[in-house]
Parts: structure tokens; C-alpha cells; sequence
């Protein structure tokens, strides 16, 4: 059953939740949040660019009110970067100031052998949490409530990364070796995506449940128009979402995503046109098309496209 | 329930998806959870725990919709049924009768299996002939060694069919009126599911797979141009703008070796370097960027139909070893040859000569892409890993001959990205003896690549 640190009761829970944040999941989006929230375990999200991977992570986290902490991954991402790193600076600037204070420490000492013991003793001072400059991994473990971790676009980070994510994922812990082995407080809501740049290594996708995040269905795409949109008229909504439907079957370099979808929708409600003619659709395209070839593409099979 | 799921799971496994125990007992407390009543609820679930990747779900969702669907497993014949239920009595003992009549022929008895509900040991079968390759492979080579073993075990359902029609008293023209009708449709259905389960061809979703057409037009006129439709003039014309590009990729390169040493301040070094003048910073470290250790290993084919392309592909070939630090290459027409140390010692021209010339490369062969990966496959499969790119040249023309695209997946599974350039345009793809569009569905990517511009837009995407 459930564990006490899970937001959701139930599929049905999870569904009413995403959408009160104004995230539409389908069935299987809200069963596999809920089975990962419940059991504890990371989801990997794959699918095509701008399907809603990332958004997914920001919905959770806005409608359980958890703080989101977001790590990039690129290629070099390396330990200091993402868990933890000794601020040598300050280490060094706290140094200089407490010279004296050291000084008198070791004052009394005869030898040299005797000073550094006595200096060895303070150690702890200096290689203390004060010190430690906690990067995103490190901050979701130690934060003092649940948060919601998303490890973005893990596919461009390298296999070692990778590898060493394993120990996070599995047991929720990091060591230190100054410090010794932290636990998390709170087991974050973990949400990693990727975009199937690379494949992922199989220890990593066993420790996380799956889940595929595809274009939604014209109806599922049309409700989420008309939900950041409320004022849009049936018609438009209908023909709007048809015609990216019918862009996306298109050949095309960069496919117009969710938001590209929302912002031309936007653009038309701006200019005021209320019926999607071929004049407007390529009046707008460069809303919806980044390159100039998709855009080239698009206008050839405009009457593919207004179908 | 619990035996259910493991019975999926084996089946699962016989089809070489791998689910590992920690990942059943995942999905039992998953199972839990939801309720299982509601088919959405309980196929997220499983998938969500037995298809790791989207490549594996296209599998999962043939096995799935086999096994609790196709097979029914609720009027699984092997469970305890009913005394009274005289149908299920009946249907064993034709199903012995028929496994005796079978004795200890191993196909048979898998289709007896898979009558009687049980998936595994047909479903195991049939990912034998899937990646079956050819045993006689000194001798004539054909792909027929896989269509006969399909054709045998097609047979063998045929068999089985008449066998059944026999036995059972055929249920529209009376018989034994309602009593067996239900029974027979069953067995009649399984049957039909076997069949088509061998005449389909499975292969993973691959709708990740990044397919370059579009290409930015930089050259008009001579980039434009096929590399097999050019003149003699234009070829030395061609090698000029080939020299550019690989000027302007070993000008990128030595870019990035020269930001390297402008990263953040590292005051780890910085202090310690300090320390030689009691703590004055003289000497000011700076974190260097690594370089990012591509390790590029090349398959070339440079048989007769690709022969114009090959030589431009040599060449770029040949540039790349000198752009990255680690670059093996290979050309084939049957079996892979190791060029790279030809490519090392001369100058572009004598190598691409000494190739076709001097290296052990048998010309007198038909392209043969199966053996060839066969070999890689058996030879170098310790050059590829996690850092490799693998980058293949053809056009996929196997001249009918087992393609062993199971071994491609393998490969795919040990490095970074797999790359298929391809000198054939887009619309011949899969015409003919063209396997192209087989393994595709085993590369991250693939883009034709027939003339200078397509390759010069290939060069940018891989040094960037």
C-alpha cells in the first residue's frame, strides 16, 4: 500500500491532481506516476522532443507544492558538478582570518610532530558541511522535506555519470569520503528523460520504471489548447490541432512539439483570425517551424496539411 | 496471479526480452497497487516494468497481446478443470494423442505446447530461427537455411491443422453438435496465431532514429552532383572542395584544442602551485576542458555497386582519422579488412590506391553484409564500447543473403550511436535486394549520403 510520504492516493488521484495544475496526463502517464510515487522509485521518461518530459517533472512537483530541483546533463558532467564540491576558496579565507586562533594553538606545542596533531584535531572544522557546496544531487538528498529531482536529458551525459547515478537511484544515499555515507531525510520523486540519443545501460533502466511519452491524441491535444487557451473557439482548436497533427507526419527536421502548439495558438487569438486559411497558416509558420527547410516543406504541402 | 505474471515473464524471456527478477518482484508489488481490473491500469504496469526502452515495447505489446489475449490464458487447458466439462477432457486427450503420434520431433511438440496454452517453447523456437545464421558459409551462401527451417515448422502447423480436422468431428457439418464447437475454434485459433506468429517479421520500434534528409544546399552545381555521375575533370574538382572541408574540420579541431586551457579557475592547483611562493597566487591554473575522446570505428563497403561513392567515402575516411585521436577503419566486400594502418603510413591518394590495390580485400565476391558482420562480429567486437561511434557505409545490398541484422542489434547494444550512411537515394531503399529499411531499425542514425553536400553537412553534424 501506499507509503506515508506519497502525495497520491490513487491513479484516479494522481489524474484529478496533474490536471488541477493544468497537466492533462493520459492513463498510463498517471498509473506509472502513481506506481513510482508510491514505491519509491525513479521514473525514465522517453520520448520525442517537446511531447511534455520535462513538463511532466514540473507538473508533479507543483501539484504535491514539493520544491524541484533540476540538474542539466551534458557530456563532461562529472561528480563536482552534480553532488558536491569542497569550496577551497572559503576553506582558505577562513584560514587567513583564524591565523592567530591557530597560532595560539599551537603555541604550546614543543614539536612539530605535536603541532600537527594538535592542528589534525580542528580538522573537522574545516571539512564540515560549512564547507561543502552542495550541488543539485547532494541538495535533493539532504533537503529537509521531498522533493522532486529531474535529471534532465541523461542520454547526453557520459556512461561514467551514468554509473555513478547508480548508487544514487538504488539506495538513495552518497559518500562523502570525509564525511562518511549520507541518507536521504526524504526519498526524492525522481523523474529522469531522455531522448534516445544514446541507449541507456541496462543496470540504470532496471532501477527505474518506464515510461514513453508520445504526441498526445488530437482530442487529449485539443483539451490542453483549450485549457491554456480558454477563449479559443471550437472550430480553431479543431482545425489548429488537425493541422499540426498533419505537420508532424511531415518529413520534417524539428516537429512542431506542445508548446509550439499553444504559442500558435496564441499568435492567431493575437491577429485575430478565426478560421485557419492557407493565407494565415503561412502568415504564422514561423511559430510553429524553426527551420527554414520545414518551413519551405510545410508551405509546398499546404492542402496535405489543411486536409 | 503471481503464476500468471510468471509465465508472462517467461515468455518474455524466451523472446529474448530481459526482465530480471528484480524487476518481476517490482512489478508484483506494482500489481498491488493498481487495479487490476482495468486493462489500462494493469498493461502500464507491466510495461512500465518490463519494457525498459521504446525499442522493447513493440515486443512487449506482440507478447502481451499474445499471451492475454491470443492465448486466453483463463481457458488454459493444463489447470484443473471441471470433471463435467467433458470439451476440456476431450481436448487433452487429442492433444496427447497428437504429441504421441509426434514422438520426440521438437517443433511438433513446441506446437502441441502452444495448443495446450503454453507460448514458451515456440515462442523459443521461433527467436532460434530469427537468428539463426548460416552454418555452411564456405560453400554456396544463400539465405535459404532460415526460409526452409520457416518453412518446416509451417508445415508441420499444416499437419497438425488436418491432423486436428480428423480427429475432432468437424464442427459445421454436425458431428457432435455444440458439444465440441467451442473447443475446436479454440485449438483452430491457437493454431492460426502459431502460423501467424512465423510469417510476421518483428522488428523494434525505432522511431528515435534520427533520418537526415534535409540538407543545406551550400554547392550548388558540383554538390548537387552524384558521386557516381561525375566526370573525370569534376572528380579532381571534387577532390579540391573534399580538401577545404578537411581543412575546415582540422581548423574546428584545433579550436577546441586551443579553448582547453581556458576553463574556470582551479584553485585546487592554483593553491598548491602557490605554495612555492609562500602563498602568493604567481601562477594562476585553470581547469582544463577534456577534449571529448570520440572514438570513431569505420566499416566501409567498396564493392562494385558502390564503387563511385566508396572512394569519396575513403577519403573522408581517411580525414577523419586525422581530425580524431582513435579511428579504426575497415572496408569490405565480404569479410572486414582493417585499413587503418594503410591509412596511417600514406599520403589520401596512395592509401585509397593501396586499398583497392594492395589490401587483402577480395574483389572477385558478391557483397555479403551478414558475413561481413558475422566476422566484425566474432573479430573486433572488443574495439566497440561505450565511447564508439560506429559509422557504416553501403548501400545495404545483400545480394539476397541473410542479412543477421540480430547481430547489428547486438552490436548497437555495445556502442554509442550507430550510423548508416547510405550513396543510394531514399526512394530505392528497400527495392530489390536492399536490406536497408531491415537495419534501420538497428541504427540511432541514417542519412543518404550521394553527394558532396549531404557529406559536408554529415562532416559538420559529427565534429560539432
Amino acid at each position: 500500500m501506499p507509503g506515508p510520504h506519497t502525495g497520491f492516493t490513487s491513479v484516479e488521484d494522481v489524474q484529478k491532481k496533474l490536471e488541477s495544475v493544468d497537466y492533462i496526463p493520459s492513463r498510463e502517464i498517471a498509473t506509472v506516476v502513481f506506481l513510482a510515487a508510491a514505491t519509491q522509485k525513479p521514473i525514465l521518461v522517453e520520448g520525442p522532443a517537446g511531447a511534455g518530459k520535462t513538463e511532466l517533472a514540473r507538473a508533479i512537483s507543483r501539484c504535491l507544492n514539493l520544491r524541484k530541483i533540476r540538474l542539466q546533463c551534458y557530456e563532461g558532467l562529472d561528480e563536482a558538478k552534480s553532488l558536491y564540491e569542497w569550496e577551497y576558496a572559503k576553506q582558505l579565507l577562513y584560514t587567513q582570518m583564524i591565523k592567530e586562533k591557530i597560532n595560539q594553538l599551537i603555541a604550546t606545542a614543543d614539536t612539530i610532530a605535536e603541532a600537527v596533531e594538535k592542528i589534525a584535531q580542528q580538522e573537522n572544522a574545516f571539512f564540515s558541511e560549512r564547507f561543502l557546496l552542495a550541488r543539485p544531487l547532494l541538495q535533493a538528498i539532504t533537503s529537509d522535506e521531498q522533493v522532486v529531482l529531474l535529471i534532465d536529458e541523461i542520454d547526453k551525459s557520459d556512461p561514467e555519470f551514468e554509473a555513478f547515478l547508480l548508487e544514487l537511484l538504488s539506495d538513495f544515499q552518497v559518500s562523502i569520503p570525509e564525511l562518511g555515507i549520507w541518507k536521504a531525510k526524504h526519498i526524492p520523486i525522481v523523474v529522469l528523460t531522455s531522448n534516445n540519443y544514446r541507449d541507456i545501460s541496462d543496470a540504470l533502466k532496471r532501477r527505474c520504471i518506464h515510461l514513453y511519452i508520445d504526441y498526445p491524441k488530437k482530442d487529449l491535444e485539443k483539451r490542453i489548447v483549450k485549457l491554456k487557451i480558454p477563449n479559443i473557439e471550437e472550430r480553431l482548436a479543431d482545425q489548429l490541432v488537425n493541422a499540426i497533427g498533419n505537420i508532424r507526419s511531415l518529413d520534417l527536421k524539428k516537429r512542431p512539439c506542445i508548446s509550439e502548439t499553444i504559442d500558435w495558438a496564441k499568435a492567431l487569438m493575437v491577429l485575430q483570425i478565426n478560421d485557419l486559411s492557407p493565407q494565415a497558416l503561412s502568415d504564422t509558420l514561423n511559430v510553429i517551424c524553426k527551420y527554414q527547410a520545414d518551413t519551405v516543406m510545410v508551405r509546398e504541402s499546404m492542402d496535405k496539411v489543411l486536409k | 496471479m503471481l503464476n500468471l505474471i510468471l509465465n508472462f515473464v517467461n515468455a518474455c524471456r524466451a523472446s529474448d526480452l530481459r526482465v530480471s527478477t528484480a524487476e518481476v518482484i517490482d512489478c508484483a508489488r506494482h500489481l498491488e497497487m493498481v487495479d487490476v481490473l482495468d486493462e489500462a491500469q494493469f498493461r502500464s504496469a507491466l510495461r512500465a516494468n518490463f519494457a525498459k526502452s521504446r525499442r522493447e515495447q513493440t515486443e512487449f505489446d506482440r507478447l502481451y497481446g499474445l499471451f492475454f489475449h491470443d492465448m486466453r490464458p483463463d481457458v488454459e487447458l493444463d489447470a484443473d478443470c471441471d470433471p463435467e466439462n467433458t470439451d476440456k477432457a476431450d481436448m487433452r486427450h487429442t492433444i496427447g494423442q497428437m504429441r504421441q503420434e509426434a514422438g520426440d520431433d521438437e517443433i511438433t511438440q513446441a506446437i502441441m505446447d502452444f495448443l495446450a496454452g503454453d507460448p514458451i517453447p515456440y515462442l523459443r523456437q521461433i527467436h532460434r530461427l530469427e537468428t539463426q545464421t548460416e552454418e555452411s558459409s564456405q560453400a554456396l551462401k544463400s539465405n535459404l537455411s532460415q526460409l526452409s527451417s520457416r518453412l518446416e515448422v509451417m508445415l508441420r502447423i499444416n499437419r497438425t491443422r488436418n491432423r486436428l480436422l480428423q480427429l475432432m468431428p468437424d464442427p459445421i457439418s454436425g458431428g457432435a453438435p455444440g458439444r465440441n464447437r467451442g473447443m475446436a475454434g479454440l485449438l483452430m485459433e491457437r493454431l492460426e496465431t502459431a502460423n501467424r506468429m512465423l510469417t510476421q517479421e518483428t522488428r523494434p520500434n525505432n522511431d528515435a532514429l534520427k533520418q537526415v534528409n534535409a540538407y543545406e544546399k551550400k554547392t550548388l552545381g558540383i554538390g548537387e552532383r552524384p558521386f557516381s555521375n561525375l566526370t573525370e575533370t569534376e572528380i579532381i574538382k571534387m577532390r579540391s572542395v573534399i580538401d577545404q572541408l578537411v581543412r575546415k574540420m582540422k581548423d574546428i579541431m584545433s579550436r577546441r584544442y586551443a579553448v582547453r586551457n581556458r576553463g574556470a579557475l582551479d584553485v585546487k592547483k592554483t593553491l598548491r602551485a602557490a605554495q612555492r611562493y609562500q602563498g602568493v597566487p604567481i601562477e594562476i591554473v585553470f581547469r582544463q576542458r577534456p577534449l571529448r575522446k570520440t572514438r570513431v570505428v569505420t566499416l566501409c563497403d567498396v564493392s562494385g555497386s558502390v564503387w563511385s561513392a566508396a572512394r569519396f567515402m575513403l577519403n573522408m575516411i581517411y580525414s577523419m582519422q586525422d581530425c580524431f585521436s582513435d579511428v579504426k577503419s575497415f572496408a569490405f566486400v565480404a569479410g572486414p579488412t582493417n585499413i587503418t594502418d594503410i591509412f596511417e603510413k600514406h599520403d589520401v591518394n596512395q592509401a585509397i590506391e593501396k586499398v583497392i590495390t594492395d589490401a587483402d580485400i577480395n574483389f572477385n565476391t558478391h557483397t555479403d553484409y551478414g558475413e561481413m558482420l558475422t566476422q566484425f562480429h566474432r573479430d573486433h567486437l572488443n574495439l566497440l564500447t561505450q565511447k564508439t561511434t560506429l559509422i557504416i557505409v553501403g548501400d545495404a545490398r545483400t545480394n539476397y543473403q541473410n542479412p543477421c541484422e540480430h547481430l547489428l542489434d547486438d552490436m548497437r547494444a555495445r556502442c554509442r550511436r550507430v550510423i548508416w550512411l547510405n550513396p543510394e537515394p531514399e526512394q530505392f531503399w528497400g527495392t530489390g535486394d536492399s536490406e536497408m529499411n531491415t537495419y534501420k531499425a538497428y541504427c540511432h542514425e541514417v542519412r543518404p549520403c550521394r553527394n558532396l553536400n549531404q557529406l559536408a553537412n554529415f562532416i559538420e553534424d559529427i565534429v560539432f
